[in-house]
C-alpha cells in the first residue's frame, strides 16, 4: 500500500515522500507530534493526515489484518457483513434488481439524468422508502433531504407515501398480524414527520449543512439516508477557478463518504447533465467535471428510450452495466407499463 | 453555531397562485406553487404575456380565492408594457382584497435591457420585496422574458456559452432564494426554437437532447423545443408549454369562441391553443386546450380523447 494512494493534498504527500513514509504501515506507528517534527507541519495538519489513514485502509480492506492497522477488517468479515445488509427499494423492481437489490447503505450513489426524466421523484421515492417498517420488509430508517433547487414538494412527498403504504397494505394483506403492529407508522404523516428536510440558497450553505450533519447524524441515529437534490446546481455559477471548484468538491465527498460508512447509511447524490465540448461537438455528460466521477461508488443514468423511461449503471465496482425501464406513476417510481397506456391527466 | 436547521414538511408553505380559470388550475393542481421558479414557453402570440398579465391580477385576490393578497414585480424585455390589455383584464378580475382599492397601484414594473442589468436588477429588487412601497408585499415575480436578454447577446463559441450558462445558474439561484425566503411565486418566460435534423420517431438521438417529453412539443405546425438549451432547464422547477395552430373548420360552431377571420359560416380559421406540462416535480404530463378572450385566458374542457 502506497502513499501515494492517501486521500491528501499533493504537497502533503510530497512532504511524507521527502521525510522518508513510503508505505502506510510507516506511517501506523507514528504519533501526530512525531510526524509533525518530521514534516516540519502544524500539529493539527499531522493529525489531520493521520486521521485519513483509518478511514481509508478499512475501505481498502488491507490484507494486513487487524494486528497492524487499526481499524482494519478482513474481506471475509466485509462480506458477511454486507449479507446481513437491507437495502433500500427504490419502488420499482427492475431497477433493483440491476442494483443489486436496491440502493445500498455505507455507499454513495449518484443519479443524473435531464430535467423532467425523474429524479427529484426517485429521490422524494427513496426518503419515503427507506421509512418501511422492518415488518414489512424495510429498514424502517429516516431520511435527511438537501434541497438545493427547491423542486421538492409536499404534497408530492405526500401522495408517494401514500402510494407506498397502499402498495405495501396490499402485499401484506394476508399478514394481519404485520398490519395490526404497524398500524401507526403506516400514515402518510407519520412518513412526512421522519424527513428531515434542509433548504439551502448556496454552495456554502451546503457545505455548512454537510459539515454539521457529521454532528446532526450522532444524534439522529435512525437516518439510513441522505439525499442531496441537486448536488450540482449551487456549483454552476460563480466558479472562475475551477481548481477551487474540484478541491472543494472533493473535500465534500470525502465527508459524504466517511457519513456513509460511519452511520452505515446510504448517500444519494442528485445530478444534473451538461454538454461537454470534445473533438469540435456537444456530447452529453454529467456535470462537475471529470474528477467529480470518482466521488461516488455506483452512478446510474437515467435517460429516455422513445417515450420510456430507463435507468442505466454507468459505474459500480460490484454491479454489471445494465439497463432496466422504470415509470413515474401517480404513486411513485414503478415498474414499467409498456403494455398500459401512459397514465394522462384530464 | 448551527447554518441551517432541519425543517418539519409540515411547516412548508404549500400556498398556491390561482392562474385565474378554473379548468386550468385544475390542469396545475390549484395554481402556480409559491416558493419555486415557474416557466412558461411558447413561440410568440401563444399567449404567454397574456397568462402572466392576468397571474398579476389573480396575485391581488385574497387567498380564500387562490390568490396571495399581494403585490407583484413585472420585469419585461420585449415589447413595451401591455397597459392597455392589463386595463382590460381588470374589471373581469375577481374582487381584491380590501387593502387594494387600485389594483394598478400593486403593480411594479420595470424594464430590463441586459442579463446583467436583470441580475443587479433583482439584487436590488430584494430590498422591494422586503419593505413594499405599497401595503401588500410582493410576492409574485414575473421576468417576461428571459430568453429575449440572452438570445442576442452571446456567441455560439463554447466560451460564451459556458459564460451564459453561468449566468443563468446565478440569476436562477438569486430567484429562487427569494422565492423562498419571501414564499414567492416566481414565473419566467421563454420563447421557443425550432428543432431540426431529427427524426420524428427517434427524438432521443445523440444530437438532441431530450428534456421532460418535448419530443411531442409542436406548435404552429412545427416542432419546437423551448430556447436557451439544457442548462436554463436545470434551472427551472417547472416547464409549462404553450402552443398554438391555426386550423380551418367548417362550422358555425367555432364562431363562438370569437377568433374567426371569417364570418361568412363557411370556412372558418380557428386557433386551438393547448397548455402542456412537460416536467413538474409535483404534476403528471398533461394538457388542456384554452382560449384568449376579451376577458382572459380561459381552459376548455375537451370531450376529444387525449392522444
Amino acid at each position: 500500500m502506497e502513499i501515494a494512494n492517501l486521500p491528501i493534498s499533493p504537497s502533503q504527500r510530497a512532504k511524507l515522500l521527502s521525510a522518508g513514509y513510503t508505505t502506510l504501515t510507516s506511517l501506523s506507528a507514528v504519533s501526530p507530534f512525531q510526524l509533525a517534527r518530521d514534516l516540519n507541519i502544524a500539529l493539527q495538519e499531522a493529525s489531520d493526515i493521520l486521521k485519513v489513514m483509518p478511514e481509508f485502509t478499512r475501505s481498502e480492506s488491507l490484507h494486513g489484518g487487524n494486528a497492524i492497522l487499526k481499524g482494519a477488517q478482513t474481506a471475509w468479515d466485509m462480506l458477511s457483513e454486507e449479507q446481513m445488509q437491507k437495502h433500500i427499494t427504490t419502488g420499482c423492481e427492475n431497477l433493483d434488481t440491476i442494483l443489486g437489490g436496491g440502493i445500498h447503505c455505507k455507499e454513495v450513489t449518484e443519479v443524473g439524468g435531464v430535467p423532467g426524466i425523474g429524479k427529484t421523484q426517485l429521490g422524494i421515492q427513496l426518503a419515503v422508502n427507506v421509512q418501511i417498517p422492518v415488518e414489512y420488509g424495510g429498514l424502517h430508517g429516516k431520511a435527511v433531504y438537501i434541497d438545493t433547487e427547491g423542486s421538492f414538494m409536499v404534497e408530492r412527498a405526500h401522495q408517494i407515501a401514500e402510494g407506498c403504504i397502499m402498495d405495501m397494505l396490499d402485499k401484506f394483506r394476508h399478514h394481519q398480524k404485520v398490519i395490526l403492529a404497524c398500524q401507526e407508522q403506516m400514515q402518510p404523516n407519520s412518513f412526512l414527520a421522519n424527513i428531515f428536510y434542509f433548504r439551502i440558497c448556496s454552495y456554502t450553505e451546503q457545505i455548512a449543512v454537510i459539515n454539521y450533519l457529521g454532528k446532526f447524524l450522532a444524534e439522529q441515529k435512525d437516518v439510513k439516508i441522505i439525499i442531496i437534490d441537486s448536488v450540482t446546481f449551487h456549483f454552476r455559477q460563480d466558479f472562475d477557478d475551477l481548481a477551487r471548484r474540484t478541491r472543494v468538491l472533493s473535500g465534500m465527498s470525502l465527508e459524504l463518504m466517511k457519513l456513509a460508512k460511519t452511520y452505515n447509511l446510504a448517500v444519494v447524490l442528485l445530478n444534473q447533465v451538461t454538454t461537454k465540448f470534445t473533438e469540435g461537438s456537444f456530447q452529453l455528460t454529467l456535470a462537475l467535471g471529470d474528477s467529480w466521477s470518482h466521488a461516488c461508488t455506483n452512478r446510474v443514468i437515467l435517460y429516455w428510450n422513445g417515450n420510456d423511461r430507463h435507468a442505466y449503471i454507468d459505474k459500480s465496482p460490484s454491479l454489471r452495466s445494465a439497463s432496466a425501464p422504470f415509470s413515474v406513476t401517480s404513486k411513485g417510481i414503478r415498474n414499467a407499463t409498456s403494455q398500459c397506456k401512459r397514465v394522462r391527466m384530464m | 453555531m448551527i447554518p441551517v436547521k432541519p425543517e418539519k414538511l409540515f411547516n412548508l408553505p404549500t400556498q398556491k397562485l390561482t392562474l385565474g380559470c378554473p379548468v386550468l388550475d385544475r390542469l396545475v393542481r390549484g395554481g402556480l406553487p409559491v416558493g419555486s421558479v415557474t416557466e412558461l414557453a411558447g413561440e410568440s402570440g401563444a399567449g404567454k404575456t397574456q397568462l402572466c398579465l392576468q397571474l398579476l391580477l389573480a396575485a391581488l385576490r385574497p387567498p380564500a380565492l387562490g390568490g396571495l393578497s399581494a403585490a407583484s414585480l413585472y420585469i419585461h424585455s420585449e415589447f413595451p408594457f401591455p397597459l392597455r390589455r392589463l386595463l382590460c383584464l381588470l374589471p373581469s378580475s375577481a374582487p381584491s382584497s380590501a387593502a387594494a382599492l387600485n389594483p394598478l397601484d400593486h403593480v411594479f414594473v420595470r424594464p430590463a435591457h441586459s442579463p446583467d442589468d436583470l441580475f443587479s436588477l433583482l439584487a436590488a429588487a430584494d430590498a422591494l420585496i422586503a419593505r413594499p412601497p405599497s401595503a401588500l408585499p410582493v410576492r409574485l415575480l414575473v421576468v417576461d422574458s428571459i430568453a429575449a436578454l440572452f438570445r442576442s447577446e452571446f456567441d455560439n463559441t463554447p466560451a460564451d456559452l459556458k459564460r451564459r450558462s453561468s449566468l443563468f445558474f446565478k440569476i436562477a439561484a438569486k430567484l429562487k432564494e427569494q422565492a423562498r425566503r419571501f414564499g414567492a411565486v416566481v414565473v419566467v418566460t421563454n420563447q421557443v426554437v425550432d428543432v431540426v435534423g431529427v427524426s420524428e420517431s427517434d427524438g432521443s438521438s445523440s444530437s438532441a437532447i431530450r428534456v421532460g417529453n418535448y419530443g411531442s412539443l409542436w406548435s404552429s405546425g412545427r416542432r419546437v423545443c423551448p430556447a436557451l438549451g439544457l442548462s436554463w432547464a436545470n434551472c427551472v422547477n417547472t416547464r409549462i408549454f404553450l402552443s398554438r395552430s391555426d386550423e380551418i373548420v367548417r362550422s358555425e360552431r367555432a364562431l363562438e369562441f370569437g377568433e374567426s377571420d371569417d364570418r361568412d359560416d363557411r370556412t372558418v380559421v380557428r386557433t386551438r391553443r393547448k397548455m402542456e406540462v412537460v416536467f413538474a416535480p409535483h404534476l403528471p404530463e398533461a394538457s388542456c386546450e384554452f382560449v384568449i378572450v376579451r376577458e382572459g385566458v380561459f381552459g376548455v374542457e375537451t370531450q376529444r380523447p387525449q392522444n
